[in-house]
């Protein structure tokens, strides 16, 4: 997990080719992102945030297949994907 | 100033995120894919950024346009098409993007609906139906299945829902589709297309309510709620409007309906089409 500055911090994985991260203070734990990943990356994390909500980790990242559906299905524009480059 | 994180970030008020939506709230998915077909607009420089005018009367819906990193009308309710209105004929170079719910575009605003789609005016209406007036707790609208028991329908909505694409599309609108919050990809892909247009341009799309709709039909669950309006949602290739279903036993069909080249109205106004 990366500090980014209260406003900001960011629960991020990655391997070699996406980097998934949550910005953790966005997330409602709605779990469309969780619903929604075909390879089921993300499970429900134990951290809280400043709403009193637990944001999605993306544990099995190794299974990400960087189809950006967690991203697209987000309503809160809290989880992004990147190409690792 | 809130630093920029997520790829949509310079199209926000970041200062207002999160929004006051309710954890799931299909609203969020579809800003986030209007502002990816927008984004994508800008890039390519076919819209001036400067140019864009959101507008939204009062609602859940509505209120979109209070989170967005544009010029933006928060007016009355059910009155944000005739603000657009006037300001297109006030400065015709602006691209009016309208959004609002079923309650606020076809209930009290219906008239200004059915007579800015039958002059083809310059603006783009993005219509969120979510089967109820959600931001006030939940009573019936006139896209209301019926059957289905509302806070001001407890015995069940005895009344017919209005179909809003069939109506639109019956008037001279140059553009008439329907996505779903569980489409992400088709609310892009049809927003693009609108916003390379001119004349009336009307998008219905269906969203996910589970904190006031989700309560009253026994889908409270925001997964649950999506999960079973992706369902019922099927996209046909240019279906005819006879085919523009949408019923929450039946199905939903989503699509482009209309396509059409009218002039519009910013067009006759200038002689350059008749
Ligand atoms: C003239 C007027 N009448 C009634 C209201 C109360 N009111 C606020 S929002 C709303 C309806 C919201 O429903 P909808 O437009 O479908 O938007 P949603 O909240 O479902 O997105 C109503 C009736 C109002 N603000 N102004
Ligand atoms: S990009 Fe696709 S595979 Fe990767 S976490 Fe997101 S939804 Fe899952
Ligand atoms: S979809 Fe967004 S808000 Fe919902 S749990 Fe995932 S990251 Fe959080
Ligand atoms: S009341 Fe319904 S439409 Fe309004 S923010 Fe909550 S879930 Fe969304």
């Amino acid at each position: 997990m990366q500090a980014l500055g209260a406003q900001s911090s960011i629960l991020s994985r990655a391997t070699g080719k996406y980097r998934v991260s949550v910005v953790i203070d966005r997330c409602k734990e709605c779990g469309i992102c969780i619903f929604v990943c075909p390879t089921k990356v993300l499970v429900k994390s134990s951290v809280l945030n400043k709403y009193g909500y637990h944001p999605p980790d993306p544990v099995n990242i190794d299974k990400c297949i960087g189809c950006r559906l967690c991203e697209y299905n987000c309503p809160d524009f809290a989880i992004y994907v990147e190409k690792v480059v | 100033m809130t630093r920029q994180i997520h790829p949509l970030d310079k199209h926000l008020r970041l200062e207002r995120i999160p929004t006051l939506y309710c954890p799931g709230c299909g609203l969020g998915i579809a800003l986030g894919a209007l502002l990816r077909a927008l984004d994508k607009r800008i890039s390519e420089g076919t819209i001036n950024p400067d140019k864009v005018l959101w507008v939204g009367g009062i609602g859940c819906s509505s209120r979109m346009v209070f989170y967005v990193n544009y010029d933006a009308a928060h007016v009355i309710h059910g009155r944000a098409i005739p603000f657009a209105l006037g300001a297109v004929l006030a400065n015709p170079d602006l691209l009016a993007i309208v959004t609002g719910g079923d309650g606020d575009i076809a209930g009290i605003g219906g008239n200004h609906l059915i007579h800015a789609a039958r002059r083809n005016v310059d603006m783009i209406v993005l219509m969120f139906t979510n089967f109820v007036y959600a931001m006030t707790g939940g009573q019936v609208a006139p896209t209301t299945p019926r059957g289905v028991s509302t806070t001001t329908t407890p015995r069940g909505n005895p009344e017919y829902p209005v179909n809003a694409v069939k109506l639109v599309g019956s008037l001279n609108a140059n553009y008439v589709a329907r996505a779903s919050v569980t489409t992400p990809h088709y609310i892009e892909q049809f927003f693009y297309k609108a916003l390379g247009m001119r004349g009336f341009r009307f998008i219905e799309i269906v969203s996910t309510c589970p904190e006031i709709y989700g309560r009253h039909i026994g889908l409270r669950d925001p997964v649950e709620m999506y999960s079973e309006l992706r369902k019922r949602v099927k996209y046909k290739h240019k279906p005819s409007l006879e085919k523009a279903e949408i019923d929450w036993e039946k199905g939903i069909v989503i699509g482009e309906f209309v396509e059409r080249s009218n002039p519009s109205l910013i067009e006759i106004l200038k002689g350059v089409r008749s």
